[in-house]
């Protein structure tokens, strides 16, 4: 009994010989569960992505169609008639001739006589991009009584360009209002080619048929005499 | 003691139950390493079958169909851009016009009003009259529209006072709309 016999080494061995048959299965499902890790598991996701990109481009398919045929059925007459309506309720621009056109067509109408007065125009060609919508303000004295100065904003609330009165002195002879007329530019239209598009609707279209009833200054011939305004130009 | 007594298995059935095991250890790698490659196999064709490419083509000849009627899509979207904004003027000014009828229709006509102003927030009338009798009208009629929250919310008695040299009583109102 000289030789030495290493025990461990023994013992490793027979457990070696024992079960060397289960190496390459337990090889085999850790290969499965990395493969399922690393490759399935980002397939999924990829998968997932798929069906929400494919989802979100059917629903701007199904807009873009719904689009064509709200533009293939417009009868485009109709559209510059409602286009021409509204511009002329809300110019593009401070279109000041217009501005003073409506005043002083509305004080004929309403049989006033309009004292000198002053507004700031800003510049012409500057566009405006407020929350706010853009306004031109004038202070117009006109020199008549309760009735005439009455008659005066029930006329101009019903004219275009839209304007709005904020306030009024009315005095035994002479008065005053604010008034503040709105403009609106095509900048401030914003464009996106995959928003859905619709047609005209009722309630709209009963807006637009208002607005056509509204009066017209610009329709309303006045001579250049009667322009006592001084417009000063920033 | 007995000789049946025998604490080893059988060699036989020992090994027997060895191969079992390894069969089944065998049969269980075999299977999860085809069903991995089985669900990537059908998740791919899956995600081949989506193919979000083809809604893209779709669209885009949709698009140059579109495309045809610029004109008109830039004519509607301005046409709806200015409806939006003309209701909105039109839902938010005050009605001035009526306010002040309102407000004239509540003045007795033996008391001429001297002014009259109205602005975004308030009313304010004054006027005169030789007779009380009017301007105590004008205020129970103005009391009256501000009770009910007719076109005023409050009334003020600014002033009256007295005019001597006239024989008239001039009074001043005020009113928050």
């Amino acid at each position: 009994m000289k030789n030495k016999v290493n025990l461990d080494l023994v013992s490793l061995k027979f457990i070696f010989d024992r079960y060397k048959s289960y190496i390459i299965p337990v090889v085999i499902i850790l290969v499965s569960v990395i493969l399922f890790y690393q490759f399935v598991i980002p397939e999924f996701s990829a998968l997932r992505e798929a069906q929400r990109e494919a989802k979100e481009l059917s629903q701007e398919l199904e807009v873009m169609k719904s689009n064509l045929n709200v533009l293939s059925n417009i009868d485009e007459d109709v559209l510059d008639s409602q286009l021409e309506i509204l511009t002329l309720a809300l110019p593009l621009n401070k279109d000041a001739i217009r501005i003073l056109n409506s005043i002083y067509a509305t004080a004929q109408k309403a049989g006033v006589s309009l004292g000198a007065f002053s507004f700031a125009i800003g510049d012409i060609s500057k566009s405006e991009n407020t929350i706010d919508l853009p306004v031109i303000k004038l202070s117009v004295p006109i020199e008549a009584d309760v009735v005439g100065v009455n008659s005066f904003i029930e006329i101009i609330n019903r004219t275009v360009p839209l304007s709005e009165i904020s306030s009024v002195q009315i005095g035994n002879k002479s008065s005053k209002i604010e008034l503040s007329s709105y403009y609106k530019s095509l900048a401030d239209s914003s464009y996106n080619p995959k928003a859905r598009i619709n047609p005209v609707s009722q309630k709209e279209l009963t807006l637009i048929d208002q607005l056509n009833g509204f009066e017209d200054a610009s329709v309303v011939a006045t001579s250049s005499g009667q322009v006592q305004a001084l417009i000063l130009t920033k | 003691m007995s000789a049946n007594i025998n604490l080893l298995l059988h060699a036989d059935e020992e090994s027997l139950k060895q191969n079992r095991k390894k069969k089944l250890f065998n049969l269980i790698a075999v299977g999860l390493l085809m069903a991995v490659c089985l669900i990537a196999i059908v998740v791919f064709i899956l995600i081949k079958a989506v193919n979000p490419e083809s809604i893209r083509k779709q669209q885009e000849d949709v698009l140059g169909q579109i495309s045809q009627f610029q004109n008109r899509q830039v004519k509607l979207l301005i046409l709806s851009n200015r409806i939006e904004t003309a209701e909105k003027i039109l839902k938010t000014r005050r009605d001035l016009p009526k306010i002040t009828s309102s407000l004239l229709a509540k003045i007795p006509s033996d008391l001429p009003v001297d002014t009259l102003e109205v602005n975004g927030k308030t009313v304010m009338i004054s006027g005169q009259s030789k007779s009380l009798s009017a301007i105590g009208e004008l205020i129970d009629n103005l009391t009256d529209m501000a009770r009910r929250k007719e076109i005023i919310k409050s009334l003020t008695l600014s002033s009256l006072t007295f005019d001597g040299s006239k024989g008239a009583y001039q009074v001043s109102v005020t009113s928050e709309l």
